[in-house]
């Protein structure tokens, strides 16, 4: 079946460059002296099935979007953009496909991965392959430091515990009394790492709470009624969690059934990946919510993120998720890349020269500009806010507006998660 | 104290009820073609997203939101009629194959219909919305349950007394209990086993189609969904005995209940707990607690 679908995807990548020969030779560009008429070809990981189906789609699409638009003004230097799609699935059946990309399809770059178990698997290949990757997620902390210390081809995603940073650091400013908490986080390293990561704030922020129950139901369960009552049962002052898939919505919508909020803090870390399924009915206004990356009802968006999320709910009768951005700027910052490397040697620069270019620069992303770290960790703002039902949708946004940096919620370069918190001066 | 002991085994319950219709149509399937269905997982999400589908087209063509459990319901069962062309089209070819080959089809099924699925739906989760809060909360002995929560144990319960006067008091039943005994007695009394195996395979499949809609306005539809159910199926399928009826509704209960109870006490045993039971019942009663020799 995978293999019908990789064949499926390959006419389509072929279709798409045939698409492109077909352009008005004005839109196409004049490629550049040193730089190779042929289209550039882009390796994307995407997943498109299971739990991260949602999001990976998300990515791919605000890829597409690039890559057409890319395409009309010209392309990289003069240079088509073609990409050629692969599934993300296991470890061992994306490292493959990955491989191929790189050997057979002779792809510049490679650019997704979403799930942390893939990424920790991708991140030693792209080491060997030398060729750039770019990540779009999948960068839990302890996975990071053990897997990943000081990667040269490899570029990572923002720390994932960012969200329950930003949270806990909100939380003793919105809700001070608060001196129970539960958490209900999914069993994996991302949900594990958010709830410790999350209490660590909280206590260094000076808020004495007492954790009374926390739980770590599987990812992709549909029936929290159970942990409900559990939740009940334990009278926290307030709840915590990182769901960010189907399970935030459902866990929404089976609380304000038995009335959960009434009584009880919300905090959702991150609702980047559903966030127009938190409808008004069952979403309550005052949870503490988290964007993750990009807000879609900004007023202070940029017009490209007003363009993007317009076009985006035509073609797909959807808003975009959080990805499309981490995904955008990805492939934005290589063809920034591209064109800062060109211009020091007029040369379409090779693999190696990209990934110095690569380091520390600067590119638009989807909610303003964005950065590589030196180190190869994207820099980009988290939002978070109150939920309200005052807005437009059908569904709650958030107001106000917190803007957190990474570089004030990420710790710094060659440091451990919970030292550098632990070490703060609050 | 009450409060929490009713919330805890409300939740129980309703997962119970859930699990059961699932688990139901593994059993009368085994029980008469002896083909284990590893697909009644997917027939259980293709029920929810037909169920979301159907509701969305109900009210968006006015229907009174009050009354989409109807669209719900009618949905869930009219998608059951997959089973028809499942059976016809693939399993009667591997009735007198290997039991692996059945098992290596109704796998090929799962994935083949969470694709399906994709492609009908997409990849994002999709929901009935708020619905499910329409009908309000009933207080019982200071817990407060949702009203379509109880609705759903409601129309569990229903269907398995359905099931049981059924296989019990019609001449169908009597058929599918002469079948799941001795095939080749039945088939030399004159029964048409083609029949009775398609009208079996889709009351089975209708069963998960329908447990996917009734559940559906309380969750959110995703494509894997139905792996999570299967594999506690299996449990209740052990722990009830293999092709019993009255097996998949008390299995059923222990497996909801004993997981909303873990969840509460000791969350870390919720998994652990209901295998621990499955073990015990293998060793004690290696057919489970209903099972026969013959099935």
């Amino acid at each position: 079946m995978a293999t019908t679908r990789r064949e499926f995807l390959k006419v389509a990548g072929g279709a798409a460059a045939a698409g492109a020969v077909g352009f008005p030779a004005v839109a196409r560009g004049q490629a550049r002296p040193g730089v190779p008429s042929d289209p550039v070809k882009i390796g994307i990981i995407a997943i498109r099935a299971g739990i991260a189906a949602p999001v990976g789609t998300a990515g791919l699409r605000g890829t597409e979007w690039w890559a057409e638009r890319v395409n009309k003004s010209g392309g990289i230097l003069g240079r088509q953009v073609q990409l050629i799609v692969e599934e993300e699935s296991n470890p061992k059946d994306t490292v493959e496909r990955y491989r191929k990309l790189i050997l057979q399809d002779k792809v510049e770059v490679v650019i997704g991965g979403i799930s942390t178990g893939v990424t920790l698997a991708l991140g030693p290949v792209a080491e060997e392959m030398d060729t750039p990757w770019l990540s779009w997620d999948g960068t839990t902390q302890k996975g990071v430091e053990e897997t990943m210390p000081n990667p040269k081809w490899a570029f990572k995603s923002v720390d994932n515990e960012v969200e329950a940073i930003v949270a806990g650091t909100l939380t003793p400013k919105y809700f001070k009394g608060v001196q129970t908490i539960a958490g209900i986080n999914n069993d994996y390293s991302y949900g594990h790492d958010c709830w410790e990561t999350y209490q660590a704030v909280l206590k260094k922020m000076g808020m004495n709470v007492k954790p009374v129950l926390e739980l770590f139901p599987k990812l992709g369960v549909t029936d929290f009624t159970s942990h409900i009552a559990a939740i009940q049962q334990a009278k926290p002052d307030l709840l915590m969690t990182s769901f960010w898939s189907g399970d935030a919505t459902i866990l929404m919508k089976q609380a304000a059934a038995v009335g959960l909020f009434k009584n009880m803090k919300g905090v959702f870390t991150t609702a980047g990946g559903v966030h127009d399924s938190l409808k008004k009915e069952f979403t309550p206004e005052g949870l503490l919510l988290g964007y993750n990356t990009m807000y879609f009802d900004d007023p202070k968006g940029s017009p490209l993120l007003k363009q993007f999320v317009r076009e985006y709910k035509a073609k797909y009768n959807e808003y975009p998720a959080y990805e499309s951005d981490h995904a955008y700027f990805n492939i934005e910052s290589y063809k920034v890349a591209v064109e800062k490397a060109y211009a020091q040697t007029k040369q379409w620069p090779t693999k190696a020269q990209v990934v110095k270019a690569l380091e520390g620069v600067e590119a638009e992303s989807l909610s303003g500009t964005r950065s590589w770290r030196p180190d190869h960790i994207q820099m980009c703002n988290f939002y978070q806010g109150l939920t309200t039902h005052k807005n437009n949708y059908d569904f709650v946004t958030i107001n106000p507006i917190e803007v957190v940096s990474t570089k004030t919620a990420m710790k710094p370069a060659g440091s451990k998660l919970l030292d550098w918190i632990n070490g703060w001066k609050v | 104290m009450t409060a929490n002991l009713v919330n805890i085994l409300m939740g129980g319950v309703f997962h119970a009820a859930i699990l059961f219709l699932v688990a139901a149509g593994l059993q009368v399937v085994f029980g008469v073609q002896k083909i284990f269905n590893l697909a009644c997982g997917s027939f259980y999400a293709l029920g929810a997203y037909t169920g979301v589908s159907a509701v969305g087209y109900f009210t968006a063509h006015g229907g009174p939101p009050a009354l989409f459990i109807i669209p719900l319901a009618l949905g869930g069962l009219a998608v059951g009629l997959v089973g028809v062309v499942v059976e016809r089209g693939l399993l009667r070819f591997v009735y007198d194959r290997d039991e692996t080959f059945q098992l290596l089809l109704t796998f090929a099924l799962v994935l083949m219909l969470e694709d399906l699925i994709r492609m009908t739906w997409g990849t994002a989760p999709v929901s009935t919305g708020g619905l499910y809060l329409n009908y309000g909360q009933a207080r019982i002995l200071g817990a407060t349950v949702p009203v379509y929560n109880l609705i759903v144990i409601a129309a569990s319960l229903a269907i398995a007394l359905g099931i049981g006067w059924l296989l019990s008091r019609t001449v169908f039943g009597r058929i599918i209990r002469a079948a799941a005994d001795n095939r080749e007695m039945a088939e030399a009394l004159g029964v048409d086993m083609r029949w009775v195996y398609v009208r079996v395979f889709t009351l089975g499949t209708m069963l998960g189609t329908l447990g996917g809609a009734l559940v559906i306005p309380a969750t959110a539809a995703m494509s894997e969904m139905g792996i999570e159910l299967i594999v506690e199926a299996f449990a209740v399928v052990v722990i009830g005995g293999l092709g019993s009826m009255r097996g998949a509704f008390v299995g059923a209960l222990v497996v909801g209940v004993l997981r909303s109870v873990a969840i509460s006490v000791y969350p870390e045993l919720e998994m652990l707990l209901i295998y621990l039971i499955v073990i015990a019942v293998l060793i004690w009663r290696p057919r489970g607690l209903f099972g026969t020799a013959a099935a």
